[in-house]
């Protein structure tokens, strides 16, 4: 395989990050006890494991590698870490910890794992080097605050079609330009990818996507691959072959098969597995349990698939993106909790308050004094937060 | 009517005066780079899409374009990549027309970046 003959065997041999691998490796080689660990943020399969592993190798230090997933507790932590930080060999030198996936950190179960690696850091003897794959999470932004941490991000197109060129050259293949460019769209950041195109040349196709933009049709393309599998290997490449997060993954398959027209008692079924599912990620977020996202697939393939199969359920996308059908979820859970208050203090009903009153109400709200003492009057003002959430929509309703 | 602005990534830009909120959740939340004197900067430490959502939000709408990792000029003009290449969401560096692809530029990548690294 080309992709295994030219994985990169030196950190110049990378591409695409390059201020982040520079970055990196200039703090590692100005380390020395007491000072920050660093923490790398991108999606998985950048390259993230690669480079530390690679900067470790050239630098001649032993690598400890931990995924974070596996030791979530403090405890687990501490035993786990505890001989890499404090280690030095007689001849002084130092080993590289890497903590991968801190994102399991970041579940309830967790006591104190995030405070004891930021404690940790200024007593180890050895670099830190963390990696997270959601930069969003609450924990990772407490924990980049306190770290040297860059983003890594998939390479631009131009560099990969410099890489397939290299490649290409070193083969001796010939490859025109337009074909080397369909390949670098097709791959969308993923360079393994790209190295497989390049070797297995498919015929190019009509309307190739948009570099890093094509997902939904990507992912539905998946999804109705997955619906109408053959075998059980075709579902699990299907499956894998999605972007989407585990928990998109859960509410696209269970909208599919809700609108599947599945006999009554069928759908029960099917429904029954999909909601085992969405339990599973529901322990797995709460407790940052990583390791049950292997049960998931495998719970689409071996009892979902099995439910479905020939029964031509297909996925379309909603009609409304998710982000309008929560707002409209939102909003309408506001109206009822507005008009609830409002009925207690004006002495009517919920449904009256709703219909006859509120109308009024939101128009008044365009006064500012009106909705502070509204907003106080049903005890928003409680909470910062709520106060924010609920002023902005009573602006808002005001306006329409 | 959104204000346009150009932005070259990993290089200094001004912007009007927008509030203490936008510099706040740009500096602080959205890791833009700032000094009082040469303005703005959007790097490796940034989240590049949300910094380009906040400026949206205040009215500038953000056209961004990368430099050349080997020269350091801008090298989107011209790239016929650039229709399709979402540069909120790729790494911060690129190749200029001059280190283009098809001159067989690897070696001198390479190169660059030891050099940048021995520096």
């Amino acid at each position: 395989m080309w992709s295994e003959k030219y994985r990169p065997k030196k950190v110049e041999q990378l591409i695409g990050n390059e201020e982040a691998r520079l970055a990196i490796a200039t703090w590692l080689d100005g380390w020395e006890p007491g000072k920050k660990a660093a923490l790398l943020l991108g999606p998985p399969g950048i390259g993230k494991t690669t480079f530390v592993t690679l900067l470790a190798q050239e630098r001649g230090m032993n690598l400890v590698d931990l995924n974070a997933s596996d030791v979530r507790t403090k405890d687990k932590l501490r035993s786990k870490m505890g001989e890499a930080m404090s280690t030095v060999s007689l001849f002084g030198e130092r080993s590289l910890i890497f903590l991968d996936e801190v994102d399991g950190l970041a579940g309830r179960s967790d006591y104190g794992a995030v405070d004891f690696i930021k404690d940790s850091v200024k007593e180890s003897q050895n670099p830190i080097v963390m990696a997270a794959n959601d930069p969003d999470s609450d924990e990772i932004k407490k924990l980049a605050s306190s770290c040297v941490a860059v983003r890594f991000r998939p390479p631009p197109p131009r560099e990969v079609e410099m890489y397939l060129r290299e490649i290409a050259s070193k083969e001796g293949a010939a490859f025109g330009a337009d074909e080397l460019r369909a390949y670098v769209l097709d791959a969308a950041g993923d360079v393994r990818q790209a190295i497989n195109l390049l070797q297995s040349r498919p015929l190019p196709e009509a309307g190739r996507g948009r570099y890093y933009k094509d997902r939904d049709s990507t992912d539905s393309e998946a999804l109705n691959a997955f619906f109408s599998a053959e075998t059980k290997e075709a579902a699990y490449a299907a499956l894998r072959a999605l972007s989407m997060s585990p928990f998109e993954k859960v509410r696209e398959v269970h909208r599919s098969v809700v609108k599947s027209g599945l006999p009554p008692e069928e759908l029960a079924k099917a429904l029954e597995v999909v909601s085992r599912a969405d339990v599973l990620i529901g322990g797995m977020m709460r407790g940052g349990d990583w390791r049950l996202l292997r049960y998931m697939d495998r719970l689409f393939v071996e009892e979902l698939h099995p439910l479905l199969k020939g029964r031509a359920v297909r996925y379309t996308q909603e009609d409304l993106p998710f982000p309008i059908m929560t707002r409209i979820w939102n909003d309408s859970r506001k109206i009822t909790d507005i008009s609830l208050k409002f009925a207690a203090r004006a002495k009517t009903s919920g449904k009256s308050a709703r219909s006859e009153d509120l109308p009024y109400v939101f128009a008044l709200c365009s006064k500012k004094q009106f909705r502070e003492d509204l907003e106080h009057a049903l005890g928003y003002d409680a909470d910062k937060e709520v106060l924010e959430s609920y002023d902005k929509f009573l602006h808002k309703e005001a306006a329409r | 009517m959104a204000e346009k602005k150009s932005v070259l990534v990993g290089g200094w830009f001004d912007l009007p005066r927008l509030g203490a909120d936008v510099w706040s959740t740009l500096v602080r939340r959205n890791g833009v780079t700032y000094d009082k004197s040469m303005g703005f900067k959007l790097d490796a430490r940034t989240d590049i899409p949300s910094a380009v959502r906040t400026l949206r939000s205040a009215g500038i709408e953000v056209e961004l374009s990368l430099r050349c990792f080997i020269c350091g000029k801008s090298s989107c003009a011209g790239c016929p990549y650039v229709g399709a290449c979402d540069r909120t969401a790729v790494s911060t560096l690129c190749l200029c027309a001059d280190h283009a692809p098809e001159k067989g530029v690897f070696p001198l990548y390479s190169k660059t970046f030891e050099d940048n690294l021995k520096s």
